[in-house]
């Protein structure tokens, strides 16, 4: 049984889908359910994902059945059989996914059933209920009935071609530019990357996505059960990685993409040396403040899984912080607990970071307080600090209490504007120091 | 318009949770046409009884009454329901700590807490993880209250949240909130107003027992100086969309002429909401927000109170004085500060009146809100080309008629924007001013607007007429943002739709 959760940074699987949905070019969720589901779960993702929008067809857009207690009694297949009929004349798609909230699937309509019926006219369905789980569930949810439903069976492999997924859009606040620049780094070893959401994909694109030779995840809750539908229906083999973020984090993940794809070792360190070259040029700009002022920190990272260990790894190994807690609040299941913590064996700073799994975010001050030795009005006392916390919104209230510098990156963000930036490969380690060492001149 | 509240009771504190308002008062969510059709319609009944063939995403009671009862002072907000409900919490957060300092009240962390039902609590049911959450909260916020709302999963399937809150209410500091506010329950998504309010008044509202003085004489005097405060005492029920600018401009009219106001109940503390029943007159400034609490504490503590206009734009803030000041004979102090405040301000409105004469304005969002408003912009030489309101009711029938605008085009919806669109982009006004979620798309259609209420923005009594007025001017100032957007970003609607008339949307339907 799932336990209560203090401050979930999560919606439902209904608004996963929505979310995953709007990160898709001129495609339309229809919703079957109560008639506020669809505008609140998809306003969660539009304040909160660094103002990312309703998008093309998000909030009240969304076409909702609208059911209500007349429904719950007797049913609402006709209802939703209506609401399609006429969403596919007032509203302009390459594709619309019938998606589904608690009420019709706790009385047992068949959503999916009926999209069924439209499915000569590019409907699909998917059964999406809020109990179902949290947002990387809708995200699934949809996924699978895209790669079920739209991604043609290819005899033919495209060698090069790789399909990502794991990068939830909104759940990701960055994912537009993550995306982006993962496509431009395996750009540059030659290999075309699928991405779903990334600039100027569309739903003609995705239907080509079976010919490609392998899947790379880069989450270890989302994308796995649609990785796996991949490999059953279009026999595409899956990988997991790590984001990458910063040159250390990067190089390596070209060379592990390199290796599984017979990439010579010499072209890759060929384009890791162009690049690494091009961002110490660029990092060479802060070296006197670091230096003059003292810019090193202790940091928190409070993220999910996606984010926790590439935030971690970059702070640590690239630019030489010393990570004092990692807090981690998606992973329930303790044997996969113990897997991610394996991860941070590789930190290469003298320091390791005490990592913790917790959902509720009021404990991290707890967390904390409880590791750092308590100042008993001794003469000489070693502080916590200076220290910093790269989190989420939420954890701008621990920031506070501890006196810390802060910079919000995983979900929820509602205290920065995010368009095109990404936090990803070489480009984005610059984008996260500017963000980061901007914070701490800021108030001059 | 008082009439109307008068005619209706509000005794319903012995069940767990209110009738919906389609039960209560009968209302109107989608209709399409003249404002004198719907009046008609109103009054047969007919226009309560319509629906949508194509409907989109509105509002969810859910959401309304949490936006009330979370907005209290040292609360803990349990929801309880799979996590998406209230999820948008994550991007509101923010919200309260603005509001809060904006009122000069001290930063207060805002903690929610979602039980998290999943498909096994589904089967059997979630309330032992209610209670855990419930304890949880007591124990590391030891708050002043934990307010529980539920979703539909536990509404469908029968959680009863009333026995619990029976079984752990001595057990616990805080005191425990219900508010039964399942979203399929109501299309009139005001209804959560009345679920928020049930909870307040049946668990909160605990007036505060006198204590007796060992002093002879003592109480008397106290006696003395308490009924005289509370003769003069207005309450005025804010609501959500109230800045502090309206709350300090309000007060301020009722304090020159000789009242002392008080503000309630969003952001109150428990303490606060105990002495909710000292005062003469309760005041609304939106019925559509709070009938069912001023009617019920008028039959509680005898406490009168008066519903009728909002006090926004020229007319309706004279109007809305007039009848505050009638209830205590204040009716040449009112007069005196009406005159003085009227023609102070119309020399001021006269720099922007050659600006906005003949300019089209469409106004969208709450019924009264933006009735007042369009009544306003009128006032100032505008061209009214229409009106959406998310419901109508019978609170509004006299707004209706004193437009004296029977030809007037009026869609109700809430939310809807495909209806709303397929209208604007045949009316073609200069400026929009509409609801949270609707300007987006009316900027994608390339034509200026607005928001019809703002954290920052004042926006009722003189000094926000004013403001109104300045901000239409600034708007039409510079339209080049709607003008590019609306040239590089497409709306999802098909072209078919734009040709057809969306009346042809509403459709005869049952209400419930």
């Amino acid at each position: 049984m799932a336990e209560f959760i203090e401050r979930a940074k999560f919606t439902c699987a209904l608004g996963g889908a929505l979310t995953t949905i709007a990160g898709i070019n001129r495609v339309i969720p229809i919703v079957h359910a109560a008639g506020g589901c669809a505008a609140a779960l998809s306003g969660t993702y539009n304040l909160a994902a660094g103002y990312r929008g309703t998008g093309y067809c998000g909030g009240t857009m969304i076409p909702t059945t609208n059911i209500s207690e007349n429904n719950i009694v007797f049913g609402g297949e006709e209802r939703l059989e209506e609401q399609i009929e006429n969403s596919l004349e007032i509203l302009d798609a390459d594709l619309y996914i019938v998606i589904t909230g608690c009420q019709v699937e706790i009385i047992g309509d068949d959503a999916v059933g009926v999209a069924r019926r439209f499915k000569d006219r590019n409907v699909i369905g998917a059964s999406t209920p809020g109990f179902l789980g949290n947002t990387f569930k809708g995200y699934d949810a949809v996924i699978k009935a895209i790669i079920k439903e739209v991604v043609t069976p290819a005899e033919n492999k495209s060698l090069n071609t790789v399909n990502i997924l794991g990068v939830v859009p909104g759940h990701d606040v960055f994912y537009r530019g993550n995306l982006d620049e993962i496509k431009r780094l395996l750009g540059l070893l030659g290999i075309r990357a699928n991405t779903f959401f990334g600039t100027g994909e569309s739903i003609a694109d995705i239907r080509r996505y079976g010919e490609a030779a392998l899947t790379i995840v880069f989450s270890n809750q989302a994308g796995i059960e649609s990785a796996e539908l991949f490999t059953e229906l279009h026999d595409i083999p899956s990988i997991r990685t790590d984001l990458p973020i910063g040159p250390e984090a990067t190089e390596s993940f070209l060379y592990q993409i390199g290796e599984v794809l017979g990439i010579e070792k010499e072209y890759i360190e060929a384009v890791t040396e162009k690049e690494k070259r091009k961002y110490y040029s660029f990092l060479e700009r802060i070296v006197d403040i670091y230096s003059d002022i003292d810019f090193q920190r202790y940091v928190i990272v409070a993220a999910d899984s996606y984010y926790a260990y590439p935030l971690t790894r970059f702070l640590a190994n690239d630019l030489g912080w010393i990570p004092f807690i990692t807090a981690i609040n998606d992973i329930t299941d303790e044997g996969e607990q113990e897997n991610y913590k394996k991860k941070f064996e590789g930190i290469t700073s003298v320091t390791k970071p005490r990592v913790t799994f917790n959902q509720n975010a009021g404990e991290l001050i707890k967390e904390v307080r409880g590791s750092w030795p308590f100042n008993h009005n001794q003469k000489y006392y070693d502080t916590f600090g200076p220290a910093f916390v790269v989190g989420s919104s939420i954890e701008r209230g621990l920031a506070e209490k501890l006196g810390a510098g802060f910079l919000s990156v995983a979900f929820p963000v509602s205290n920065r504007v995010v368009l095109s930036k990404g936090y990803v490969g070489f480009q984005g380690g610059l984008t996260l120091l500017e963000d980061l060492i901007t914070e701490l001149v800021s108030a001059r | 318009m008082g009439n109307y509240a008068d005619s209706l009771t509000y005794n319903y504190l012995g069940a767990d949770a209110p009738p919906t308002r389609e039960e209560r008062i009968g209302a109107c969510h989608a209709f399409c046409g003249s404002c004198s059709e719907l009046a008609g319609g109103m009054k047969t009944g007919c226009a309560q009884l319509q629906n949508r063939k194509f409907s989109q995403s509105g509002g969810c009671q859910l959401n309304l009454a949490v936006g009330i009862v979370s907005s209290f002072t040292n609360a803990v907000m349990i929801i309880h329901s799979p996590l998406g409900c209230c999820s948008n919490f994550v991007g509101n957060t923010g919200l309260r700590k603005t509001m809060r300092a904006s009122k000069g009240k001290p930063n207060e962390e805002f903690v929610w807490l979602h039980t998290n039902m999943d498909e096994l609590d589904v089967v059997q049911g979630g309330i032992d993880k209610l209670r855990k959450a419930v304890l949880y909260a007591e124990r590391e916020y030891h708050p002043d209250a934990i307010i529980i709302a539920n979703g539909c999963v536990p509404g469908i399937i029968g959680d009863n949240i009333d026995s619990l809150v029976g079984e752990l209410k001595d057990q616990i500091t805080a005191k425990i909130v219900p508010v039964h506010c399942e979203g399929f329950k109501s299309k009139y998504v005001a209804s959560g107003y009345d679920s928020a309010y049930h909870g307040v008044l049946k668990h909160l509202i605990d007036p505060l027992k006198k204590e007796i003085s060992a002093i002879p004489g003592a109480d008397e005097e106290k006696d003395i100086k308490d009924r005289y405060r509370i003769s003069r005492t207005v309450n005025i029920f804010n609501v959500g969309s109230n800045s502090n600018g309206d709350e300090v401009e309000l007060s301020r009219l009722l304090s020159a002429i000789g009242l002392i106001p008080k503000v309630l109940p969003l952001h109150a503390s428990v303490d606060d909401l105990k002495h909710i029943g000292e005062a003469a007159l309760n005041v609304s400034i939106c019925a559509t927000h709070d009938d069912y609490l001023l009617g019920h504490l008028k039959e509680r503590f005898g406490t009168d109170y008066l519903i009728d206009t909002l006090p926004i734009g020229i007319r309706n803030t004279n109007q809305w004085i007039r009848k505050i000041a009638a209830y205590f004979h204040l009716e040449a102090e009112a007069e005196k500060l009406i005159a003085f405040e009227n023609a102070e301000l119309n020399k001021a409105l006269d720099l922007y009146k050659p600006v906005l004469a003949g300019k089209k304005v469409f106004v969208g969002g709450g019924e009264t809100r933006i009735l007042t408003t369009a009544e306003f912009f009128y006032s100032l030489g505008m061209e009214l080309v229409g009106v959406k309101a998310h419901n109508v009711d019978r609170f509004v029938d006299d707004m209706i008629d004193d437009m004296q605008a029977p030809e007037l085009l009026i869609e109700v919806g809430a939310g809807q924007p495909a209806e709303e669109l397929n209208l604007l982009r045949k009316l073609k006004p200069d400026l929009y001013i509409g609801h949270l979620n609707a300007n987006g798309w009316v900027s994608k259609l390339g034509i200026p607007n607005f928001p019809l209420f703002g954290q920052s923005l004042n926006y009722m009594g003189y000094s926000g007429a004013f403001e109104l007025a300045r901000k239409a001017v600034k708007i039409l100032k510079n339209t080049n943002f709607v003008r590019n957007v609306s040239a590089n970003i497409s709306l999802p609607l098909s072209k078919e739709w734009y040709n057809r008339d969306p009346k042809e949307n509403i459709k005869e339907a049952v209400n419930f």
